[in-house]
């Protein structure tokens, strides 16, 4: 096991079982832990950071997912999903939750650059590659709507009803569209493994 | 069940839904097994479009998340009874006092014995027991905080309050559960997720049960004005 914080000799994709390390962090196993962060964070961060912007709530969002993660771990049962998905829920519903927190600032902020995050992250970025091309060629599957109503939602940190609002469409239409792009992404996804 | 609740299940996994909205479709969940699989699976394509966004954090960030770690105490595995559960969370004196009011109100408290998914932790199972006993009584009481319901069986011997409808409080806040015997409060339960929740044994005639709303991990006595106060021998 990688005994070297940040020395990570294993691309995302294969072989870490995130599913067993979360069955024991919650038996307590620290190491176990910062394994699990080694390898989930600059998942948990991205998504942060593109939903509430700002880099230092972005952090203090993923340490919240982390220690949720660390509390709740034992509340974690593999037969209802992956390990990662789980954290990544967690993560998303934080971030949306800090966003909505804060509404009011975050919506004067639109209109800032927002994609200006300082440090660099080459390493990551590489690794994360492959799984970018994935969902982007399947969100490229995705009607125009579909998929501006996923994003607005899922990167923005907007309700349904904000979206309708936005797209000026009817509720049940975007309501349709989130769940019509949402699997069109997963049998996409499916069929790209 | 409605189609209309089924088609929500995008905007459920998208986090786009408001907190009476998928708190309704949480409910929906629990009687569709089929929409609890679909929910699932949308949010793994979700999680994943998340995660090819990754970005490294800053360096500093794993060592300040592993410390705050090395400090906060892990939750029990679920299906845990409030007496084993909690105790070791609670300063010796809080433990007293709830074991007083474990004996004051006879039973056990039973929290966290949950179905569903692992996040999504709905209503406990002993909680629905409650409300759905064939003789169960129940009352929804309008609070500053939402509408709370509360039911009582006599063949249960039980009294449980339906929280998931209450508004959603911040990391910094809980909700608690008293039971006031002759006006003197004793804490009963901190529901660190109203949505399970809580049961309890039925309290003697003439006990109040409140709730509050207190700092997070809860507190000895409470620190402010009951949302709710009632006598479940009145439901």
């Amino acid at each position: 096991m990688a005994g070297e914080p940040g020395l990570r000799l294993v691309p995302s994709q294969d072989g870490v079982d995130v599913d067993a390390l979360v069955a024991r962090v919650a038996l307590g196993d620290s190491a176990a832990f910062e394994r699990l962060y080694d390898e989930l964070s600059p998942s948990v961060f991205g998504v942060a950071r593109r939903v509430v912007r700002d880099p230092a709530r972005a952090e203090d969002v993923t340490q919240e997912v982390f220690l949720e993660v660390w509390r709740k771990a034992s509340r974690f049962d593999r037969d209802l999903g992956k390990g990662k998905t789980w954290v990544m829920t967690i993560a998303h519903r934080r971030a949306v939750d800090a966003v909505r927190r804060n509404e009011a600032a975050k919506r004067t902020d639109q209109h800032a650059a927002p994609d200006e995050v300082s440090h660099d992250e080459p390493a990551d970025s590489v690794i994360a590659a492959e799984e970018h091309g994935d969902v982007r060629d399947c969100l490229d599957t995705l009607t125009e709507l579909q998929l501006e109503s996923v994003r607005l939602a899922y990167f923005n940190g907007y309700t349904y009803n904000e979206v309708a609002t936005l797209l000026e469409k009817p509720l049940p239409t975007i309501k349709t569209r989130m769940r019509d792009g949402l699997i069109r992404l997963r049998d996409c996804l499916e069929g790209a493994r | 069940m409605s189609t209309e609740l089924h088609t929500l299940s995008g905007a459920y996994a998208l986090d786009a839904l408001s907190p009476e909205e998928a708190s309704a479709f949480r409910k929906h969940l629990e009687a569709c097994p089929a929409c609890c699989q679909e929910v699932r699976e949308l949010r793994s394509a979700a999680a994943r479009m998340g995660a090819g966004e990754a970005v490294a954090p800053p360096p500093y960030l794993r060592t300040r998340v592993v410390e705050a770690a090395n400090r906060t105490p892990q939750l029990p595995p679920r299906v845990t009874p409030i007496r084993a559960a909690r105790a070791s969370r609670w300063s010796p004196k809080l433990v007293a006092a709830a074991a007083a009011a474990v004996l004051v109100v006879g039973t056990a408290i039973g929290v966290g014995v949950t179905m569903g998914e692992p996040e999504e932790v709905p209503l406990a199972t002993g909680v629905v027991e409650v409300f759905t006993a064939s003789d169960a009584r129940s009352v929804e009481v309008e609070t500053t905080h939402g509408p709370l319901k509360v039911a009582t069986s006599r063949s249960e011997g039980e009294m449980a309050v339906d929280t998931s409808s209450l508004v959603p409080l911040d990391e910094e806040h809980v909700y608690q559960v008293w039971t006031l015997v002759e006006g003197e409060p004793l804490p009963v339960v901190v529901l660190e997720r109203p949505d399970t929740g809580a049961h309890m044994g039925m309290p003697a005639p003439g006990t109040q049960v409140a709730i509050t709303v207190e700092p997070a991990g809860g507190s000895e006595r409470p620190t402010t004005e009951p949302i709710a106060q009632l006598d479940p021998s009145t439901v």
